[in-house]
């Protein structure tokens, strides 16, 4: 069991009429890990999911959830997972218990089982509210891990977060990561779609996405190393005027990516020497620091540069 | 891998139950629209005008005009006043102390036994359309009635005419509105509350939800739909029982046609508003199109205020394609003549079919449309 990959995608594609929304795309996902997708609104992260969801039916390509594929139109996949949508959470005018005796029903689970994993789950996301608290009435922090705990009430082994902290606030969205990386930590997979970098970083591998395509796969550490393979140097011009320098500079040779951060540059080269060579001109007030690239960094070169 | 599964309907329909529970503006609207319907059209709208104060010009003072008043008086719509001589009758209807009246012509008696020819002028004040249509709706009857008793005085009485409305002797308004509320309820309520309810989990995502367990389209459509079928169908039996026991609306026909009348309709109902808010997918839109297309047929095309009879030869055939008209017509045949299935085989043949045609034009677009 343990051999066998959680997620085996291979050359999946859907068509919307003539709008390819997923394009050609194939990736394996491993038991325990955390998948994440990353890109832009419409880069096809959603799409995906849904397919690997069973909510959709792929155009083209195959793919293997938990062992199962489409034949059943779905059914079976939809069975063995949790998905959690991005735009739905729980029913705001019922209980939570109300919410998740609905979830049960839907999934024709046994009371005794309900039951049991309501009080698991409680115990995983800290939950000690009554279950007669009006979900209306809850933080949104913690309406997200109940709405968490609900797509896990059948106890899947595949878990699908679909921008699950989007409209959550910075301290509750560290602590819903916290609660992913204990969920895989028992064994489960979570594959999330994300568009905030510092999330990405959490994953154990991201696929990044662009306009339906997969365009890179790889660790956070890996995805910086390709996307970067010489250094880049953050450059603070302390008030000078950074026109001149910059327009010099984006001619230089062996120069990979240069794009503002605020006040600051990022300046990314091929190697060393090409470095050295084009920050000779650097004016006197200004300073270069050496850094290391974010995911941003690798996001903006992969996907933003990609459609310049 | 099996089919439908009711655990499952259920699970939806329970939860359906505790969002109408909870929902201000659902239970007024399925408690409220009954009660405001039947106070309005029990009692506030009664299409009979009587009482009519009918100012008499009598110029002829004679026994045939005597009696031409009388015709009037016992007909239990007019109020026969002689005009206070010096201002005349149109003086009267100019001041509102009179609505009608009626100019005998001198000698008018005696030409009747003379066997010539006499009139009687009616003026009516027409400022208000619809009281003058009623009123102009009476005078056949009392002219033919009349020319029964007066010129057929001096032969032996050769026809009394007698006008007798089957099934609603009285021409009682109310035995004809009341049951037809059943229309206006279930074409508003069941159109209206389904289109809004899963227009409402489309928009807010939680149709999403429903699709990613293994639930079935069948298992949300039946469980979204059965509880607003049931709501609605207490407000058929609100009305009904305020029909009876309040305003004594008669009963003659079969109570269990009239439901299966009801069910049929009911469908065709919830089945429109599924279709609405499938192609709708907001609230706001649903909204707009259930009012529209549940009240205006089930109030102005079925017969319920304008009959189908009078409207034009387009409507005629346009009002076949809307389950109201059909339903309207079973209704009051059932309650009102008793008339059997046999009778009503062409309403609850017509009904039956767009039934099922609705629920599936429902079901498929309800299915394509998820997937």
């Amino acid at each position: 069991m343990n051999a066998a990959p959680a997620l085996e995608v291979k050359r999946l594609s859907i068509k919307f009429g003539d709008f390819t929304a997923v394009d050609d795309v194939s990736f394996a996902v491993n038991q325990g890990e955390i998948f994440g997708f990353l890109g832009a609104n419409g880069a096809g992260k959603t799409t995906t999911i849904r397919m690997l969801c069973g909510l959709l039916t792929p155009t083209s390509g195959s793919a293997l959830v938990g062992g199962l594929g489409f034949g059943d139109g779905g059914l079976g996949i939809k069975k063995i997972v949790g998905y959690m949508s991005q735009k739905f959470t729980l029913y705001n005018d019922l209980t939570v218990g109300e919410n998740l005796d609905f979830a049960a029903g839907l999934r024709k689970l046994a009371p005794a089982f309900a039951k049991k994993r309501r009080h698991e789950l409680f115990e995983l996301i800290g939950f000690n509210k009554p279950l007669s608290s009006k979900v209306s009435q809850l933080p949104g922090g913690i309406k997200q891990e109940l709405a968490l705990a609900a797509a896990m009430l059948h106890d899947p082994e595949i878990i699908f977060l679909d921008e699950p902290t989007s409209g959550v606030a910075p301290a509750s969205r560290a602590r819903f990561w916290g609660l992913i990386r204990r969920i895989t930590g028992l064994g489960k997979t979570v594959i999330v779609t994300t568009h905030y970098m510092d999330e990405a970083e959490q994953c154990g591998r991201i696929a990044l996405m662009r306009t339906g395509r997969l365009i890179a796969l790889g660790s956070p550490e890996e995805l910086k190393r390709s996307a970067f393979p010489g250094p880049m140097a953050e450059l603070d011009f302390k008030g000078a005027e950074p026109k001149p320098f910059i327009s010099a500079l984006e001619k230089a040779a062996g120069l990979l990516e240069l794009s503002p951060h605020g006040m600051r540059w990022h300046a990314a080269f091929a190697d060393k020497a090409a470095m050295d060579a084009a920050l000779a001109g650097l004016p006197p007030s200004a300073a270069a620091a050496l850094i290391q690239p974010s995911l941003e960094d690798v996001f903006i070169r992969l996907v933003e540069g990609a459609e310049r | 891998m099996n089919g439908f599964n009711l655990h499952r309907a259920y699970s939806i329909a329970r939860k359906e139950v505790m969002h109408i529970l909870r929902d201000p503006f659902t239970l007024a609207l399925a408690l409220g629209l009954p009660v405001m319907l039947v106070t309005f059209f029990g009692y506030a709208i009664d299409y009979e005008v009587k009482g009519i104060t009918l100012a008499v010009s009598d110029q002829d003072g004679g026994p045939a005009a005597r009696r031409l008043k009388e015709m009037f008086s016992s007909s239990g719509y007019f109020l026969p006043v002689e005009a206070v001589p010096g201002s005349g009758p149109v003086a009267m209807l100019d001041s509102g102390r009179a609505s009608a009246a009626l100019f005998i012509e001198p000698e008018f008696s005696k030409k009747i036994m003379g066997g010539g020819a006499v009139q009687a002028q009616f003026v009516l004040d027409g400022s208000d359309n619809a009281k003058g249509a009623a009123v102009v709706g009476y005078l056949p009857g009392i002219q033919r009635a009349a020319q029964a008793r007066l010129a057929g005085q001096a032969l032996r009485e050769p026809f009394s005419f007698e006008t007798r409305f089957l099934y609603n002797p009285e021409l009682n308004s109310r035995w004809f509105t009341v049951p037809g509320l059943a229309a206006i309820i279930i074409g508003l309520l069941a159109i209206l509350l389904t289109a809004l309810t899963v227009a409402r989990e489309w928009e807010n995502g939680s149709m999403e939800l429903l699709l990613s367990t293994p639930v079935r389209p069948l298992e949300i459509m039946v469980g979204k739909l059965a509880p607003y079928g049931a709501l609605v169908l207490a407000g058929v039996f609100f009305v009904y029982l305020v029909a009876r026991l309040v305003f004594g609306v008669p009963f003659a026909g079969s109570h269990l046609l009239y439901l299966a009348a009801c069910l049929l309709f009911i469908t065709a109902a919830l089945s429109q508003g599924l279709f609405i808010s499938v192609v709708t997918r907001q609230q706001q839109v649903a909204m707009q199109l259930g009012m529209i297309t549940g009240l205006l047929p089930s109030m102005l095309l079925s017969g319920f205020i304008f009959p189908v009879e009078s409207m034009p030869k387009f409507f005629q055939y346009f009002t076949m394609i809307l389950p109201p008209r059909w339903f309207m017509a079973a209704a009051r045949g059932i309650t009102l003549k008793g008339a059997d299935l046999g009778e009503l085989a062409v309403p609850f043949l017509a009904l039956g079919l767009l039934s099922a045609g609705m629920l599936a034009l429902a079901l498929i677009k309800f299915k394509t449309d998820l997937e």
